[in-house]
């Protein structure tokens, strides 16, 4: 159960854009073994002098680059009179390997998408959390507080996971060539823009976004007739198109040199810096059929040994200071602040889910890319 | 050797600066060696990676010259613009034997097609390669390609210029052998008599065979780098590291190598790196990265070659010269071990000489191997102690001559030289111990001087000493050097007759003796008689001990001399009366 390329390209984005402090963490603080964690702790052990103290106030972190900087961790850990312990990872496989080494998870808290927050509540990994000792929560823009409104956060009436930080998919234009903001996703379609438009390279988010696109009501659980009329409708897509991109740098380049005039973005907000960053003058925006977005959220595991100070970090996350620093540093929408591209906090975003047949859609996904005719598709 | 310690540890000393010194030097140079060779291969590594860069270089000049003949080909813009397949069939037909025959003579090519503008870029005329051989891709199967840079850029183009794609991956669906493959593309448009851009040719190359035509003159064991403009691998030695962008991880030769950063930042053309002064970054190799354009359409672009060498390659020339300075510093060794031996030994053999001169203080011979002309401080120290050393030898021979004077006067009388009773007596004692154990006889002659008295009184001591001392002569003359004569003191002396004889010749030799003082003596121009008795006594059978003898030789004399002057009287002719009288009186005498 992967939510396929999106994650790790997403993350592309957070080191090619986030700031050189969360490289130099990156590379300092371990991310892909035990042993420099042991010998961290031992240093720390060592340093403090009192094993018993640090023992009772270590914090062990597993998050994504960009989501516990150095000056954020620091600022914890002098209110809490905590050592906090932060582990990196760059892929939800990553994430995974992390919180199956040993018998249990060997940290307190995480930070993960929707589907694998989903997943590890299945597994039993996954402590519920209660919201009253969580009072930063009331801050979040009403769409995140209503928690069991988002598939894979809930699971027997108990809350596993707090929403930090997404981003939506949604278009970006060129205010110059189009002057009034699209509204519907299939303007991607429309042969006005013909050879000036942008898709990004991935199986699952085409389908889903061509399923809106065509009101389909369940975008991740297709049928096998609507992929084929889908596949096609990609193909005609694909005769509009000027080309597909995997990275940012790549679509601002395409974006920039050939004129493009709208663009699938599945960077989101985070594309925009990028675009404006080379001279663009694009907006974004979300479509009427919906965006589809991923959501990270922070958990507590099975195993944190300090519960209060487990709480005290999801609850410092959700701090304005904190969490704007996610808006500012990486380009990330927080769950505090409306974005300024979003409309209303109405916007419509579907958060997104495993879907049925990642095979199937990346077969099908293959032959449009390469060419194939519609006829071929029948 | 007197001094083993010593010379031991002075050879050892100066061998181990012999060998600590040859050891040094050897090192050094080995090392100085070593940078060397290694400095000089990478410079020769610099050139083959710039060779390899032109190589490079001219092999795609090649490949676009072929691209450039296939989309000059006159069919080539009719075909590409043709909609109906039916009125251009034979043109077709013969312009797909052209790019098959491309195909078929170059190896490298994996894919050959003519792409259509229209129709989104459909393709017209497509060869691939598949793991048996070339296949036409026909009809149905033909694919519209609009949507790929290496269409719409090289649309872009003008007549007669190439397109030259990055290097990647080929991830489009049903390419055949190229599917999965890194490749490298080449498109030329193609246009119309009139200039109209209505299609392009494109050859896409395997990147492995165009590398391995590249190295095939290249040792086998130099390993390949390839990175395109961002750094990331392209072509790694080890091919998990290579195309890191496309599994979604990119790996970055700037961060492998930090030291070929400047050729990213084009701030360098060239970097070279070397394990024997950088081993963080190249681990037992030598490295040279060259960064050269690529893609003579796109000027900003380039790639960056790099080739590696296995330090042990390079230095197997001073790991050989290595093995010859450590069987040179061997042989000096043992040169400078022997040296140390001998020099030690030319320093201490002197010292053993004066010690030896030492313990043989007063051996004659004992200088004559002293170092004494020697003009060295050991030659002075040699003359110092032979100085010495005479020095005491001279005092001691002084002190071994007073001690014989004194050992004379003890025994001896000092007017006639004459043994005195104290030598006498141990001599006595020593013929009785002989005479007992052998078994043999002797006798004691005892002689006092008849008118020594008178004579003393009427010339004087002084006539009289001279007297005693022609008296001494004269027994000295009457006997055989066999004999011992004495003086007891005053005008006494004493004979000791030794040999199995004696019994017989001791009264001859009393005779002889009472005669010979009976003669006239001259004396200072004077002729006096003394005239002597003589008493006998014979061992064994007139006693056993000097004492005994002496007494009785002396009860002998008395009687002797009682018969009147110039007898002689053997004890052992004596009455037992008269031994005890002559002996009373004798004691009496003897206690006067």
């Amino acid at each position: 159960m992967s939510l396929g390329s999106s994650p790790p390209n997403r993350r592309r984005i957070l080191l090619s854009w986030g700031c050189e402090i969360a490289k130099r963490i990156f590379r300092r603080v371990s991310f892909s073994s035990r042993i420099p964690v042991a010998a961290l702790t031992f240093f720390t052990l060592t340093l403090c002098g009192l094993p018993t103290f640090a023992q009772e106030n270590v914090l062990r972190v597993l998050a994504w680059p960009g989501y516990a900087d150095n000056d954020v961790v620091k600022k914890f850990e002098s209110r809490f009179n905590a050592r906090v312990q932060v582990t990196f990872v760059d892929s939800d496989e990553a994430l995974s390997d992390k919180m199956h080494t040993g018998g249990k998870p060997p940290f307190d808290v995480l930070a993960a998408n929707t589907a694998e927050i989903h997943r590890y509540t299945l597994e039993n990994l996954l402590s519920p959390l209660n919201l009253g000792e969580l009072p930063n929560t009331q801050r979040q823009l009403p769409r995140f507080r209503a928690v069991s409104s988002i598939d894979g956060l809930t699971a027997n009436g108990k809350i596993y996971a707090i929403p930090f930080t997404y981003s939506s998919m949604g278009l970006i234009y060129d205010r110059k060539q189009i002057p009034i903001a699209p509204r519907s996703m299939k303007e991607l379609w429309n042969p006005r823009y013909q050879g000036k438009v942008l898709d990004f390279n991935s199986a699952q988010h085409n389908f889903s976004f061509a399923a809106l696109a065509l009101g389909y009501p369940h975008p991740f659980q297709l049928t096998d007739g609507q992929m084929r009329e889908i596949a096609r409708k990609l193909v005609d897509l694909r005769r509009n198109l000027l080309t597909y991109y995997t990275v940012p740098e790549e679509a601002t380049a395409y974006f920039i040199q050939h004129k493009a005039a709208l663009m699938f973005g599945n960077y989101g907000t985070q594309q925009l810096a990028l675009l404006r960053k080379a001279g663009a003058d694009v907006g974004y925006v979300i479509p009427e059929e919906g965006a589809l977005a991923w959501l990270d959220c922070w958990a507590m595991t099975q195993s944190a040994t300090n519960r209060p100070l487990a709480l005290a970090w999801i609850n410092y996350m959700l701090e304005p200071d904190v969490s704007a620093l996610l808006t500012q540093r990486q380009g990330l929408a927080n769950t505090l602040i409306l974005p300024p591209e979003h409309s209303s906090d109405s916007a419509h975003l579907i958060w997104i889910q495993p879907v049925e047949n990642i095979e199937e859609r990346e077969s099908l996904w293959s032959r449009i890319v390469s060419g194939d005719r519609p006829e071929r598709f029948r | 050797m007197m001094r083993p310690g010593l010379m031991v540890k002075l050879s050892l000393l100066l061998a181990l600066i012999g060998v600590l010194a040859s050891g040094s030097t050897g090192y050094y140079a080995y090392r100085a060696n070593r940078t060397m060779l290694a400095g000089e291969a990478g410079r020769n590594l610099l050139t083959a990676t710039e060779l390899l860069g032109q190589r490079f270089s001219v092999s795609i000049d090649d490949m676009a010259a072929d691209v450039l003949v296939l989309a000059t080909m006159p069919s080539s813009a009719l075909i590409a613009q043709s909609a109906n397949d039916l009125k251009t069939k034979e043109d077709r037909a013969r312009l797909a034997q052209v790019f098959s025959s491309f195909m078929l003579h170059h190896p490298g090519y994996l894919q050959a097609r003519l792409i259509a503008r229209d129709r989104f870029g459909l393709e017209r005329i497509r060869f691939d390669r598949d793991g048996h051989g070339i296949v036409e891709v026909r009809e149905g199967n033909l694919q519209e390609k609009g949507q790929f840079a290496y269409v719409f850029d090289t649309l872009a183009l003008a007549p007669g210029r190439v397109y030259i794609g990055p290097i990647t991956i080929n991830r489009e669906h049903g390419a055949h052998y190229a599917e999965g493959r890194p490749i490298l593309r080449l498109a030329a448009p193609i246009a119309t008599p009139a200039g109209v851009v209505v299609g392009v040719v494109v050859l896409d190359v395997d990147l492995a065979v165009l590398l391995k035509l590249l190295r095939t003159d290249l040792p086998a064991d130099y390993e390949v780098y390839l990175a395109n403009e961002w750094g990331d691998f392209l072509v790694h030695p080890d091919s998990s590291q290579s195309f890191g962008f496309d599994k979604g991880r990119r790996v970055f030769m700037q961060d492998s190598f930090a030291a070929t950063k400047p050729l990213f930042e084009r701030t360098a053309n060239s970097v070279l790196i070397n394990g024997l002064a950088n081993p963080e970054q190249a681990h037992d190799e030598v490295l040279a990265f060259v960064r050269r354009p690529f893609g003579a359409s796109a000027g900003n672009r380039f790639i960056v070659l790099g080739l590696g060498k296995p330090l042990s390659d390079v230095l197997s020339g001073a790991n050989l010269l290595g093995d010859q300075i450590v069987r040179m510093i061997l042989f000096s060794s043992l040169a400078a071990l022997l040296l140390a031996i001998l020099f030690a030994r030319a320093l201490t053999r002197p010292l053993q000489i004066l010690t030896h001169a030492a313990t043989h203080f007063f051996a004659d011979n004992a200088t004559e191997a002293l170092p004494l002309k020697r003009t060295d401080e050991i030659g002075m120290l040699a003359r110092c102690f032979d100085h010495m050393r005479r020095e005491i030898k001279s005092q001691v021979d002084a002190l071994h001559d007073k001690q014989h004077q004194l050992a004379h006067l003890a025994n001896h009388d000092v007017l006639t030289g004459l043994p005195n009773r104290m030598l006498f007596m141990q001599k006595l004692d020593t013929a009785v111990h002989d005479a007992t154990a052998n078994g043999e006889r002797l006798a004691v002659l005892f002689v006092d001087l008849d008118r020594f008295k008178q004579i003393n009184d009427q010339f004087g001591h002084s006539f009289g000493d001279t007297v005693l001392v022609a008296v001494a002569g004269r027994l000295q003359q009457v006997l055989s050097k066999g004999h011992t004569v004495a003086r007891l003191g005053g005008d006494e002396f004493v004979v000791l007759v030794e040999g199995a004889y004696s019994s017989d010749s001791a009264a001859d030799l009393a005779a002889d003796i009472v005669r010979a003082l009976d003669s006239d003596l001259p004396v200072s121009g004077r002729k006096v008689v003394v005239g002597a008795s003589v008493g006998i006594s014979e061992f064994p059978q007139d006693g056993i001990s000097a004492r005994d003898l002496l007494l009785n030789a002396d009860t002998a004399m008395y009687v002797a001399k009682s018969k009147g002057r110039g007898f002689w009287q053997r004890y052992g002719d004596l009455s037992g009366e008269q031994h005890v009288k002559t002996a009373y009186v004798n004691t009496l005498t003897n206690e006067t």
